[in-house]
């Protein structure tokens, strides 16, 4: 009687980027469709609905000495609650504060095993103030972590701003996450298939990563910053030399690597190797099979701050055969 | 105390019992002070009373009492009904008659978990940070704690709560509110606590599988390690010598009396069940223990001869509510799946 895990959408902004206006049109929206909608300020939505839950945003350290290694100690209980219920619903949507780093949120869907039996995070969607956003980078980290976990980011007030200046705010959204798809709002208006459902953490789905973004050459100039890179290889991967250095990689630089996922071609293995993560924590399994005469390659994607391309190509070459 | 685990007949069928379709996942279970009525709290804001004499007439399902689900029912320690919280956030006295007073109104948190004390009458209940003790017409506030409270329970003599939350437990003497409360420090989210049965020790299971028992006397502690799953239910043996605890595809239970559980392994025994154990409930009197697999199946176990015979096969829903009547002939049993059970194992 197992029964389908519900989705869970993650919304992060910063402050007045728009949050809450999403989530009003989503819950009065006539889509037929039942969400119940996890915030951090009671009251602030319009809507009276018993699906909304005021959380706390407990962030809670695991016991096990890793600083990146935190979850949110709330929503495991809040999930739990909510599967009591007698009445299911298509989804559920978290809401962080303007100024939350959304690792542990996402973090929590990989750690607690009754989270991860009853639901799966969809996708993590940011929503972005296109006249604010470049001056919020200089006011700390959290815009711009916002942006690097994003699968969705939606780029609201855009009637706010030139045509000039949204095009410079996308190119720095692009610069911090390359794989985030784009779409620019007014009013949080969204169509809701673009931001629900989207699988962006189903590893059956990391194949649909476009290889039209491979790009190579690497900058060299802004490496204290978040930014996004690929790794490629024709060769086939040495499973025990890669996870040694995956590991230790992780190990070292967790705390700096926001998102990282891959496609492996294993050296004489028939399938596919997927695996996605947030900082130290890894999800993976093996994928579809690579076709008769096709060419095996091997991609993986990191998300994160200070990451020298160069030196993460050579680790990886190394575990080429 | 007789209780009958040679009976062949168990082996193939359900006790005698009555069994009725809740409709509704049941998030706990509990029978009134006196064990006449089995109540079920349930995932669409009822509470279903059944008698808890199985071959009398069935009462009727009643109205939901609660906005959302019922999270936490305990009989209530001082009348013939029971106390209810809900993520409507409402405490509820419930009557025997299914009517229902509202205690305390938090509108916008969970009521979670709750207590009784027996001898004094007392309730304790958490929502979010706070705990509240109703005694009489009164209700004291302890809090904010410093985290959600993931559990909590009332020592022997009924004069103190502990609260389970991040970072530990924390201890208040109820008759003293200004009193600055005890504090049990240990790193970590506490997600279950139950006070051993001659008040002790306190043990709390973890978010990092393992569980956590504090020695009250000499504030010393101890960690168990190894369960695959997270520790979400505790029962201490009505001598206190043992502590049962969930995540264990057999009974498991850790000894603590003589010198305690330190270094020794702990006690297992019984069939090794479907799954793992999800809800555990110690006898009322005797050596018997209920366990709740989460695949359905339920085991009654008997720790002096270490052996257990399984009441119910597993059938793929959790078993997610049990509780014992007072005299320790009956148990009520339900799952995920909304079925509702109350066995008479009287030989």
């Amino acid at each position: 009687m197992a029964q389908p895990q519900v989705p869970v959408t993650v919304l992060t902004g910063y402050l007045g980027a728009g949050k809450t206006t999403l989530l009003n049109r989503i819950l009065s929206e006539q889509h037929g469709k039942k969400y119940a909608v996890i915030v951090n300020e009671f009251g602030e939505l319009g809507v009276d609905n018993d699906l909304v839950v005021n959380a706390d945003e407990e962030v809670f350290e695991m016991n096990n000495g890793c600083i990146c290694c935190t979850v949110r100690g709330d929503l495991i209980r809040i999930i739990e609650g909510l599967m009591k219920r007698k009445d299911k619903f298509d989804g559920i949507l978290v809401e962080t504060t303007g100024l939350a780093d959304p690792g542990p949120v996402a973090q929590t869907f990989f750690t607690d095993d009754e989270v991860k039996a009853k639901t799966r995070l969809d996708a993590i969607v940011t929503v972005v103030d296109a006249k604010h956003f470049l001056g919020q980078l200089e006011q700390g980290d959290e815009a711009e972590e916002q942006v690097a976990f994003a699968d969705v980011i939606l780029l609201n007030k855009t009637d706010l701003v030139s045509e000039d200046e949204l095009k410079k705010v996308e190119g720095k959204i692009n610069s911090i996450n390359r794989y985030a798809h784009i779409f620019r709002t007014q009013k949080s208006q969204i169509e809701l298939s673009a931001i629900l459902d989207k699988g962006a953490f189903d590893l059956k789905r990391i194949l649909e990563f476009e290889p039209d973004f491979l790009h190579h050459g690497h900058d060299h100039d802004h490496e204290e910053e978040v930014k996004s890179l690929s790794l490629t290889a024709d060769r086939p991967v040495d499973p025990d030399r890669f996870q040694k250095w995956m590991g230790a990689l992780l190990q070292l630089r967790g705390p700096d690597i926001f998102r990282s996922k891959g496609i492996l071609a294993i050296d004489g293995a028939p399938r596919r190797y997927v695996y996605q993560g947030v900082h130290m924590m890894m999800d993976s399994d093996w994928g579809t099979p690579w076709k008769e005469g096709e060419k095996r390659f091997s991609k993986l994607v990191f998300i994160g701050r200070n990451l020298d391309g160069e030196n993460l190509q050579r680790g990886f070459n190394d575990c080429l055969k | 105390m007789k209780l009958d685990l040679s009976n062949p007949a168990w082996h193939q069928t359900l006790p005698p019992g009555r069994a009725v379709a809740g409709d509704a996942p049941v998030a706990a279970c509990a029978f009134s002070k006196d064990g006449s009525i089995a109540a079920f709290a349930l995932g669409d804001g009822r509470v279903r009373l059944l008698p808890g004499d199985i071959n009398a007439g069935e009462t009727p399902a009643a109205e939901p009492l609660h906005g959302g689900v019922v999270l936490a029912l305990v009989g209530d320690p001082a009348g013939d009904g029971f106390v209810s919280g809900g993520d409507d956030g409402r405490l509820l006295r419930i009557a025997t008659d299914g009517t229902a007073s509202e205690i305390v109104n938090q509108k916008g948190k969970w009521f979670e978990h709750l207590a009784g004390h027996r001898a004094t009458g007392a309730v304790a209940a958490s929502a979010g940070k706070t705990a509240f003790v109703v005694k009489g017409g009164e209700v004291k506030e302890f809090g904010p704690h410093e985290s959600t409270v993931a559990g909590l329970d009332f020592s022997k003599d009924g004069s103190r709560i502990a609260c389970a939350h991040y970072g530990g437990v924390t201890v208040w003497s109820i008759g003293q509110v200004t009193l600055p409360p005890r504090k049990f420090v240990w790193r970590g989210s506490h997600v279950a606590l139950k006070w051993s049965t001659d008040g002790k020790f306190i043990a709390t299971g973890t978010q990092e599988n393992d569980i956590h028992v504090w020695r009250m006397a000499q504030a010393t502690d101890m960690r168990m390690q190894g369960y695959p799953a997270k520790v979400k239910s505790l029962s201490w043996t009505a001598d206190a010598r043992f502590l049962y605890t969930s995540a264990q595809p057999v009974f498991t239970a850790w000894p603590f009396s003589g010198k305690g559980p330190e270094g020794k392994p702990p006690l297992q025994f019984g069939e090794e069940g479907a799954g793992l154990i999800s809800v555990v409930a110690a006898h009322p009197a005797a050596e018997f223990v209920a366990g709740g697999y989460d695949s359905g199946e339920l085991q009654l176990g008997d720790i002096k001869t270490r052996r257990s015979v399984v009441l119910k096969m597993a059938d793929g829903s959790a078993i997610t509510g049990l509780a014992w009547s007072p005299d320790g002939y009956k148990l009520a049993v339900g799952n995920e799946a909304g079925t509702l059970l109350v066995l008479d194992l009287r030989r």
